[in-house]
C-alpha cells in the first residue's frame, strides 16, 4: 500500500516535472544567476544553465527508477554526487555554504509551487509529493554539508602542512652542514614531527652534521628534554653529529635540576660556535681573505 | 667460508662489510656471531662495517643482536660501525635505546668514521 502511495506520488511529479519543464527550468535559473551568477561570479551563465538542466534530468531518471526512495540507488547516488561536487566547485571559488542551501531550498520551493498549477492532483498526492520531495532534499542539504566539511577538512590538512614546513626550517647551510633553529615549545607530536624531518634530511642530503639551535627555547621540561635527547640520539644514529647552541641559563639550569644526561652531547654557546664545530669536525677553515 | 643469511666481505686491509640478506636468522645469533667472528680473526680485521640500508625497522630483538655483534667484536678487537641507518630505524631506535650503543655509526663507509657517540 506504502509502496504504492509512493510508485503513485512519483508519478504524478513525473507528469508534472515533464509538463512544466520549462517554467521550472527558468525559475530555477533565474535564482541560480541571482545567488551565483553576475557581480558573484562564482559561476558562469552556461554553467548555470547547464547545471539547471542537469539537475532535472537527473530528478526525473530519480522519479522514474524502480524505487525513488531508494537512497541507495544509483540514481539517487548521481543526484547526491552531482551536489556533492558543485558544493565543492562553489566552495573552491568562495562561495558561501549558507547561500548553497537555500537554493536547494528554493529549488524544493519551486516544485512544490509547481503542484498548485496542478488543478489534477488531489490532497493525498500532494502530501505523498511533499513528504518525497521533503526526503530527497534534506538528503541533498546532507550532501552540500557533507562536500563543506569534506572542503574544511582539506583546508585544515593543508594549513597544517604548511605550519609543519614552516615549523621545522631545515636549512643546509654549508655542504653536509644542516641548522635546525627550534622556536617556541616543543611537544611530542611537535618532536615527531621534527625528527621525521631531521632524519629524512640528513639521508637525503647526505649530512654529516645537524646544528639544533635552541635561542628560541623559552622554557624547556623533563619531557621535552627527553624529546631533544632522542632527537639527538637518533641523528647519532644515523650516523651524523649532532650539535646543540644557544642553551640559555636557565634552560642549563633546568637541565640540570632534571638531571638530564648530556653526557653524549655537543653543546656550543651560540649558533656560530655550533658552525665552527661543525667545520672543524668535518676538516673545513673558514677564514678572511688575506691581503 | 659462506654464512648463512649475510655476506661477508673484505673490502680492504682489515675493513670487512657485512651484508645481511632476507635469509637472516638472528635467533640463531650465538652461531652466526661465532662464524663471524672466526672470519674477522682469521683476515685480521679490525673494523666491521654493518650495511643497514635494507633493514627499515630496528625493533628491540634486532638491536640486541647488533649489540650482541658488537660487544664480539670488541672481544677480537674490531670496532663495528653501522652504515646507512634509515631514517625510521633511527626513530624507532632512539625511543627506545637507553645508553649508548656498543657500536658506532656513519652515513656510509667512505663517510665520517668517528670513535664513540
Amino acid at each position: 500500500m506504502a509502496q504504492q502511495k509512493i510508485t503513485s506520488a512519483s508519478t504524478k511529479l513525473t507528469e508534472l516535472l515533464k509538463l512544466q519543464i520549462g517554467n521550472i527550468s527558468q525559475t530555477i535559473e533565474n535564482e541560480g544567476q541571482n545567488i551565483f551568477g553576475g557581480s558573484n561570479n562564482l559561476l558562469g551563465t552556461d554553467e548555470i544553465t547547464d547545471f539547471c538542466i542537469e539537475f532535472l534530468q537527473l530528478l526525473v531518471a530519480l522519479l522514474e527508477s524502480r524505487d525513488p526512495h531508494d537512497d541507495a540507488s544509483p540514481q539517487f547516488h548521481a543526484l547526491e554526487m552531482y551536489f556533492n561536487n558543485l558544493s565543492k566547485q562553489i566552495l573552491v571559488r568562495g562561495g558561501r555554504v549558507e547561500d548553497l542551501v537555500r537554493y536547494i531550498q528554493f529549488m524544493q520551493r519551486t516544485l512544490i509551487e509547481a503542484l498548485d498549477n496542478d488543478k489534477k492532483i488531489t490532497v493525498e498526492d500532494a502530501r505523498a509529493i511533499l513528504l518525497f520531495l521533503s526526503g530527497i532534499f534534506n538528503e541533498l542539504i546532507l550532501a552540500v554539508f557533507q562536500a563543506y566539511l569534506d572542503e574544511k577538512e582539506r583546508t585544515i590538512y593543508a594549513q597544517e602542512a604548511e605550519l609543519r614546513e614552516t615549523a621545522t626550517p631545515i636549512t643546509e647551510i654549508w655542504d653536509g652542514v644542516l641548522t635546525l633553529p627550534i622556536i617556541g615549545t616543543l611537544d611530542s607530536s611537535r618532536t615527531m614531527l621534527v625528527m621525521e624531518a631531521l632524519l629524512n634530511r640528513i639521508a637525503k642530503d647526505h649530512a654529516n652534521a645537524v646544528v639544533m639551535d635552541l635561542t628560541g627555547v623559552k622554557n624547556i621540561d623533563s619531557q621535552v628534554s627527553h624529546h631533544l635527547i632522542q632527537m639527538v640520539r637518533a641523528v647519532q644514529l644515523m650516523g651524523s653529529d649532532a650539535i646543540i647552541t644557544g642553551i640559555r641559563p636557565e634552560i642549563a639550569r633546568a637541565l640540570t635540576s632534571l638531571n638530564i644526561d648530556l653526557s653524549g652531547v655537543t653543546t656550543r654557546a651560540s649558533l656560530s660556535d655550533g658552525l665552527k664545530e661543525a667545520f672543524r669536525r668535518m676538516g673545513i677553515q673558514v677564514s678572511h681573505k688575506a691581503g | 667460508m659462506a654464512i648463512l643469511g649475510l655476506h661477508l666481505t673484505q673490502i680492504g686491509s682489515g675493513d670487512f662489510l657485512l651484508e645481511p640478506s632476507r635469509s637472516l636468522n638472528i635467533r640463531d645469533q650465538g652461531l652466526l656471531i661465532e662464524q663471524i667472528a672466526e672470519r674477522l680473526q682469521q683476515a685480521r680485521a679490525s673494523c666491521l662495517y654493518y650495511d643497514l640500508s635494507e633493514q627499515a625497522l630496528i625493533d628491540p630483538v634486532y638491536y640486541a643482536w647488533l649489540d650482541a655483534l658488537a660487544r664480539a667484536g670488541q672481544a677480537v678487537n674490531v670496532r663495528m660501525v653501522c652504515v646507512h641507518m634509515q631514517p625510521t630505524a633511527a626513530f624507532a631506535l632512539a625511543r627506545f635505546m637507553r645508553g649508548t650503543p656498543q657500536f658506532e655509526t656513519a652515513l656510509d663507509i667512505s663517510g665520517w668514521q668517528k670513535t664513540g657517540q
